[in-house]
Formats: C-alpha cells, structure tokens, sequence
C-alpha cells in the first residue's frame, strides 16, 4: 500500500501529467453538463411544442367538429404531433439526436409524403459533430492515456534510473505504475459520468456498461502504451509512434471506411418512394376510382361493398387514394430500410476491428441515438399514422358527423418505449482487442526487466 | 550561399535520413491523392444521379393528363441541388443539408434526405476530403516534422557550436524557417496541383483556385511556423512536442467541436412545426378565404368585381377561385418569406459566434475559407432554397393564373385543361453564383489567418534572441 501511494505521488509530482488527468476530468466534466443542458433543452423545446400543438388543434376541433361536422375535413387539417423525448442515457451519447427529428407532425395523408421532413438546424453548427462524453471517451481519453503512459520505460531509462529501479522495485512496479495511471484516467472520465447519470436518473445498467465499454477502450489504449513505449528506444519516438497510431484509429481509418461505405451502399431509394408515391397518388385522379378502391380493399377488405358514392368527390375515395398510394411503394420503402440497416450493420462490424468505432457503437446503441434509434422512432410513426387512419375510415365510409366527442377520441401518439440495448458483439470485440493488446503490452514489459536484471 | 540557407538545407537533409518523417509524408500525399480521386468520384456520381432525378421528374411533369390546373399545383416539382464542382475538394455542409425539395402551392416543404441523416455516426468521424487531410491531418505532420527542428540542436549541444561558430540566433531561426516552409508548401502541393489540373479543364475558374491555394498556404505555413516558434522556445523536444500537440488537440478538435454547442445554446432556432404553426396563425389574422365572411377576402371580391365592371361572381369572365389562390399564395409566400429569414439571421448569428473565435482557433477560419470557395457553406445552401422558392412561387402563380384565365372556357363538372399546358411551365435550373462575388466574406478569415502568421513573425526575433543567448 505504502508502495502505491509513494507512485501516486510520484504521479501527481509531473506537472504534465497532473494537467493531462486534470484536463480529462474537467472536459468529461464540461461533456457530461453540455450533454444534459442539450437533452433539458430537447425536453423544454417538446414541452413547448406540445403547447402550441394544443392550441392549434383546438382551432381545427373550432372549425371542423361540431353536429354536423366532417371527418375528411378534420382529417385533412388536424396533423397530430409525435414526439421522441430523449432517452435518459442520451445525455453522454448524443449521437444524431442534434439532426434527427425528435418532433414530427402526421395526418391521415400518405405517411410516406411526410415521415422523411427534416427538421430545422443549423448545418454548420452540426458539421464538427457534438461535443459529448462519447467524445471525451473516443476522441481525448486515448491523448491522455498517451501523456501519462508513453514514457513509462523510455523515461526511466533517459534518466539512467532504469536498471536501479528494476533491481530495487521487483516485479510489481510496472503493474502498480499502470495500474495506478488506469485508475486515475477512469476515474477522471468516469466519475462525471456516474453523476450525470444519477443527475439524469438514468439506469445504472445504462450507465454501467457505458463505463465497461471506457473500461475497455481505455485498457486498450494503455495496453498499447505498453507495447510502443516497450519497443521504443526514446520518449520521443515513442509518443509520435502512439500519436500516430491515434490518427490512423480514430481519424484516418474511421473516414476511408466511412467513404467505402457510402460507395458500397446507395441509400437512393429515399428519394425513389418519394417519387414514386407522389405518382401514385396522383394518378389517382385520372384512373377510374373502382382501381383505387380495389387496391384499398387488398388492406382494408372490411370497407369493401361501402365505395359508392354520388357526385365527383368523397373524402373516403380521397383517403383510400392515399392509403394506395403509401401500399404501391411498400416495397421501395422496405428496401430504402434496408439500405440503411445496412449501412449501421457495416459500421457495427467496422467496430469489431476498430476500438474507436466499437466503443462509439456501444455507448450509442446503449443510449438509443444512433439510426436504429431514429428508424425505431419512425416506425412508432408508422403504426400511429395506422391507427390514426382507420380511426377515421368508419366516419368516412359510414358517412357519420365528426362531433367533438368524436375529436376527443382522436388515438394520440404516445412516446415508444426505449429500445437501448447491450450490444453484445461489439462488447466482446472491444474486451478482445483490449485483451490481446494488453497481453502483448504486458509480454514486452516483462521481457524488459528481464533483460535489465 | 548564406548562413539561413546552409541551415535549411541541412534540415531538409535531415529529413531525407528520417525514414518515419518520409513514410508520414508519403502517407499524407497518399491520403490526398485517394481522398481526391474518391471525392472526385462521388461527386460526379452524386452529380449524374441529382442530374438523372431531375431529368425524370421534369418529364414526368410533362407526361401528366389533362387535369385542373390546381391538382398541378399539389403535383407540384422536386428540384435536386447540384453539388458544387469543387465540393470534392470541400464537401463543407453538403452532407448536412437536405438535397431535395417538393414544390407545391401555399406550402413550404423542408429540404430532405440529407447523408448525414442517411448515414451511421461513423460519418461524424469526417469525411474524406482533400480538406479534411490538409485542414486535421496535415498539422500533425507538419508538428512531427518541426516540433525537434531547435530543440533537438538544444538538447544535443550542437546549437552552443553553430552560435560559436559565428551563426547568429537570426538566422539559425530563420532557416529553420525556411527549411519547414518550404516543406509545409511541398505538402500541400500534391493537392493544389489536384485543384490546378481541375482549374485547367474549365471546371472551375482560376480566381477560385489561387484563393484556395492562397488560404491553404497560409493554413500550412502557420502551422509548419508554429512548430519552429513551439521548438525554439522548448528545452527538449519533448516539452515542444507536447506543447504542440496540445495546441493541435484544442484548435482543430477541441474549440471546433465546443464552440457550437455555445452557439447554439445561446441563440435557439425554432422547431419546424412552430414555424407552420405560427405561419398558419399569422396568415388567419389576415384573412380566411374560406369564410364568406372574412373582411378581408371580401374587400378583394369586391375590388375584382369593380376591376371587370360585374356585378357577381359568376359574372366574372375569370375563374373567381383562380384569382383567390394568386392572392393567397401571394400572402402566405411573403408570410413565409419572413419566417425563413428570420430563420436564417439566426443561424447566421450562431455562425458568427463561432466565427468570432477563429481568432483563437484558425481551423474555423480556413474551414470557413474553404467551404465558401468551394461552394459547398451554408450561404450556398441558402441560395439554392432562396432559388428554389422563387422558382416556386412562379410556377404556382402561373398555373393559378391559368386556372383564372382557361378555366371559365372549360365545360362540365370535372374541369380540366389540356396537358399542352404543362410544357410552357419552366423548369427549375440553379444558378451557381460566382464564389467571388461575395468576397467580403473572405476577408475576415483570410485576416485572421494572416493575423496569425503576423503573430508568429512578431514572435520569432524575441525567440531568436533568446536561442542567441545561449550561445554566451
């Protein structure tokens, strides 16, 4: 005990080393807060949306429902808010939660017309990306563990203490000094995490594996701190040797990827639904309406026998035009899905290779603000949008008044459930890497003081 | 040969020994050359496919029936942004913003499927662009090559010979200088020669290029200076390196990334849905042209009935419902009008907020030098909306228009006009403005890079003195 507390002093006595762990601490403290002012933000901006959504609607209950109302009219006018409040573990992660909508409006028209709207956002401010935990973790943790671990030979060796230190010490030394620095970087990086997560009352599973994947991403980085600072003749090489490992880790290989990616997998097919049901839809108007209430029935048989209708217009004829619409491009959309399923599922296999990326997909699927987050939104879009439809088809096809008992049984939108998870795989890659990197950095060390003795 | 020169030369014979100095460069130049011929790539595929969309759009417009000119209206256009021919050098915000846009009447789509929200966060890495090598990755080349230039004389006692020998600390920086410029500029050369060859074929004009090979110049230079000043000043290498990489970390990953998030909280921009709403609200306050009673709309019938001398409606040798959409597309574009520029002072003040802070952080400013000549920043961004919304406006108000004039001469319960029509409604084309027609946009960064370079210069005799002193 005497022994470690003599390193930790020996640690703390470095000027660069005490402002290396400082630094992390205060960064990771500045990402955890930044990340909670942002997530408070998202819920204020839901809160007040909902308000004005309110008020809106209650202007479209005002002209639409009464005795003598009608559906079709209130269907076209009263778009229906869903929102995605962030998840209690977005505050360290969050992810594309600055691009992605967390709030969108639908109403019985073609979902496919309206799921993909952007919404409003600064795209030089997104460029860089956000300043979160997971960017401490990934991007700075690794410069700091480079700081306090690249010299751990290199510098006993330039001062000429090496051999004495290696005779006096014995075999604990090295162990004691790394796992010394290790505990100082966790505890630095994971500290302002923990209390952000009690802050935010996040679950402590959440958080616990959030602090396993740093764990390992930073037993890795040490680990090969070892193995470079073992095979390096002087400090020098040894931390450009370890800088230039970090740019190629977590700058140059991520973007090749990323580019070979975009190549490999189009993600066009957004644009073709699009197109297609805009078609779709409009034909509609020139094509007998028999056809577009055939294709309605294949979904919707139970309406079957009620298309009749006098005159040029009906609302149900209108809706069920729609409602093909979406149908006729069920398949491109499948395939868009897909493309962009396939894209994240790549990514998660890059990180099988790459501890940056690895842990980047672990903290991200933890917290639920990755694309598998975002389509998980869209799809509770998709069943709403369901049942907002058939809600009014009984209305339509019955030709039945739109009271506002009606519009008080509006289905409305209730937020999904979660669908954070523990990536497995990637976990166990991450544990792996750390592992053989941590044991070849060990091998080498040892091989040292054997050689010194 | 004077003495600065002889001090330049042995640095770069120096580096030609170093054998992990070279494979760095190599790499680098490497790095340059694959990412310019992939950015090259898929900007031109991007370009066919937005060039392909547009094509087919536009003659499916064409292809539609006889209809009522306002079921065209809602048919409506997609337009596709063109990307910007040397955005494969600086892909900027592209990735950021939406790429296409619906047109219709009386509503204001959003610009979708931007990459960023197509892609995986890996893309939040960066992109692999020429920029982004020369802007993040040639620094810490440039760092590796300089930060031992002085020191490692220091360190090695051979700086105490050469002062001995009658070098005087002036010119010993000064070739340290001259010898990391020169590399700094040889650096970037693999990519502006990239950017020459596609000046040359009439991609893009020369003006845009010397600006871009200017800033980038100065970009190099600033950082292979700063590593001279950072090693003169050093006692060991290693201080130096550290010093260096530190600086690296919080101008080009540090600030950049911190920076928005204060912009951001500081000036909020308002939800999609809030703008509709409030646009909704503010165009009911004017009028409400489904109200028969509505003061304002019937001020309107009223002028129009007195404008053609009739006394109803259905007098009216017009289509009536015609000459409501002109004017309520009318009110509710200007409507619009506003709240999108509102939008947009917003976000150009968070914009200059960060930009402010280029001073402390030059990576902002040849970030922001870069994507205004390459024509892929936000401003270009905006321009292409702006274009598009007047195409907008325009195209509606011509098939309302048609809807007041044909539509009277058409008989029976389902109206319609002849697809003929169609033809004679334009097609959208973006005009690309001239990158240099706004220069005073460049000003201020290119100021603060040079700012930088005065600094370094202002620094460099106090350095030069004190390297001097140590020879006594």
């Amino acid at each position: 005990m005497n022994a470690l507390r003599a390193e930790a002093r020996l640690l703390l006595r470095s000027g660069r080393n005490l402002l290396a762990l400082v630094l992390l601490l205060v960064l990771s403290c500045a990402a955890v807060w930044v990340g909670i002012a942002k997530i408070e933000n998202q819920r204020a901006t839901i809160e007040r949306v909902e308000r004005e959504q309110a008020r809106d609607l209650a202007s479209v209950e005002d002209a639409n429902a009464g005795p003598e109302g009608d559906a079709g009219y209130n269907a076209y006018y009263a778009f229906m808010l869903t929102q995605d409040p962030p998840p209690a573990l977005a505050f360290a992660a969050i992810g594309q939660r600055d691009l992605q909508p967390f709030v969108l409006r639908v109403r019985a028209l073609g979902l496919q017309g309206q799921l993909y709207d952007s919404e409003t956002y600064n795209p030089e401010l997104a460029l860089p990306g956000v300043f979160d935990w997971a960017f401490v973790l990934i991007y700075l943790l690794p410069l700091v563990v480079i700081a306090l671990g690249h010299d751990l030979v290199t510098g006993e060796r330039e001062t000429g203490r090496l051999r004495l230190l290696l005779s006096l010490a014995g075999e604990g030394l090295w162990l004691r000094r790394i796992a010394l620095r290790y505990g100082a970087v966790m505890a630095a990086v994971g500290l302002p995490l923990v209390v952000g997560g009690i802050i935010m009352a996040a679950p402590a599973a959440g958080v616990a594996v959030m602090l396993a994947g740093a764990a390992l991403y930073c037993a890795f980085w040490f680990g090969l701190a070892m193995l470079v600072g073992g095979t390096m003749r002087s400090s020098t090489t040894a931390a450009a040797g370890m800088i230039g490992c970090w740019i190629v880790l977590t700058l140059v290989l991520p973007a090749l990827a990323n580019a070979a990616i975009a190549r490999q997998v189009p993600v066009a097919k957004g644009i073709d639904l699009t197109l297609a049901q805009r078609e779709n839809v409009h034909r509609g108007w020139d094509i007998p309406k028999e056809e577009t209430f055939e294709r309605f029935f294949a979904d919707h048989p139970e309406w079957q026998g009620k298309q009749e209708f006098e005159g040029r217009f009906h609302w149900k004829w209108y809706y069920a035009m729609h409602q093909a619409g979406d149908a006729s491009v069920a398949g491109d959309v499948a395939e868009y899905r897909a493309s962009l399923a396939r894209r994240e599922e790549l990514t998660r296999v890059l990180g099988f290779v790459l501890p940056g990326v690895g842990t980047m997909n672990l903290v991200h699927r933890m917290a639920d603000t990755d694309i598998a987050g975002q389509l998980a939104y869209q799809d509770s879009i998709a069943d709403y949008h369901t049942d907002l439809r058939t809600f009014y088809y009984p209305y339509l096809f019955e030709d039945k008044y739109f009271t506002r008992a009606d519009f008080a049984a509006i289905p409305r939108y209730s937020p999904r459930a979660g669908t954070g998870s523990v990536a497995l795989g990637p976990l166990l890659a991450l544990a792996l890497a750390a592992l053989l990197v941590v044991a070849a950095g060990a091998l080498r060390m040892r091989r040292i003081s054997g050689h010194s003795r | 040969m004077s003495a600065a020169t002889l001090i330049a030369r042995e640095e770069w014979r120096l580096l030609a020994r170093n054998r992990a100095g070279l494979l760095a460069t190599a790499l680098l130049v490497l790095l340059v050359l694959v990412a310019s011929f992939t950015s090259l790539e898929r900007r031109s595929a991007i370009e066919a496919d937005r060039e392909r969309y547009q094509a087919s759009t536009d003659h499916d417009f064409d292809a539609q029936p006889d209809r009522h000119p306002h079921r065209m209206v809602h048919y409506g256009q997609f337009v596709f942004r063109p990307v910007a021919p040397l955005a494969f050098f600086d892909a900027g915000v592209d990735s950021f913003t939406g790429n296409t846009i619906f047109l219709e009447g009386h509503r204001q789509n959003s610009a979708n499927f931007a990459e960023a929200r197509q892609s995986s966060l890996l893309l939040r890495f960066g992109q692999l662009t020429p920029a982004f090598v020369l802007q993040t990755l040639a620094p810490l080349l440039l760092i590796f090559l300089g930060f031992a230039s002085v020191a490692r004389e220091k360190e090695r006692s051979t700086l105490r010979l050469m002062l001995a020998q009658g070098i005087s600390g002036k010119s010993l920086l000064f070739g340290k200088f001259l010898g990391q410029g020169v590399l700094a500029l040889l650096i970037g050369l693999p990519a502006f020669t990239v950017l020459v060859v596609f000046a040359a074929t009439g991609s893009t004009g020369w003006g845009t290029v010397a600006l871009m090979i200017a800033a980038y110049s100065a970009w190099l230079l600033l950082w292979a200076f700063l590593s001279v000043l950072v090693s003169a000043l050093a006692q060991k290498p290693r201080d130096a390196l550290a010093v260096l990489i530190g600086l690296w970390m919080v101008i080009v990953i540090l600030l950049p990334r911190a920076l928005p998030q204060a912009a951001s909280a500081q000036t909020e921009l308002a939800t999609k849905i809030e703008s509709e709403i409030a646009l909704h609200r503010d165009l009911l306050e004017i009028g409400d042209s489904h109200d028969p009673e509505d003061p304002y709309f019937n001020d309107f019938r009223d002028k129009v009935l007195a404008q053609y001398g009739v006394d109803t409606v259905e007098d009216l040798p017009v289509d009536y419902t015609g000459l409501v959409s002109i004017e309520g597309e009318k009110l509710t574009t200007a409507i619009h009008a506003d709240s999108a520029q509102r939008q947009a002072a917003l976000e150009t003040e968070q914009n200059a907020f960060v930009h402010r802070f280029s001073v402390l952080s030059p990576l902002i400013a040849i970030r922001q030098l870069s994507m205004a000549l390459a024509g892929s920043d936000p401003t270009a961004h905006l321009d292409f909306l702006d274009q598009a919304e007047a195409f907008r406006y325009d195209f509606v108000q011509q098939l309302n228009r048609m809807q007041a004039d044909l539509l009277p001469e058409v008989e029976g319960d389902d109206p319609r006009i002849s697809a003929e029509n169609w033809k004679e409604i334009p097609r959208f084309s973006y005009q690309s403005s001239d990158r240099l027609d706004r220069s005073d946009r460049l000003v201020w960064p290119f100021a603060v890079l040079l700012g930088w370079l005065a600094v370094i210069a202002v620094a460099a005799p106090f350095a030069a003195r004190r390297i001097g002193r140590m020879g006594q």
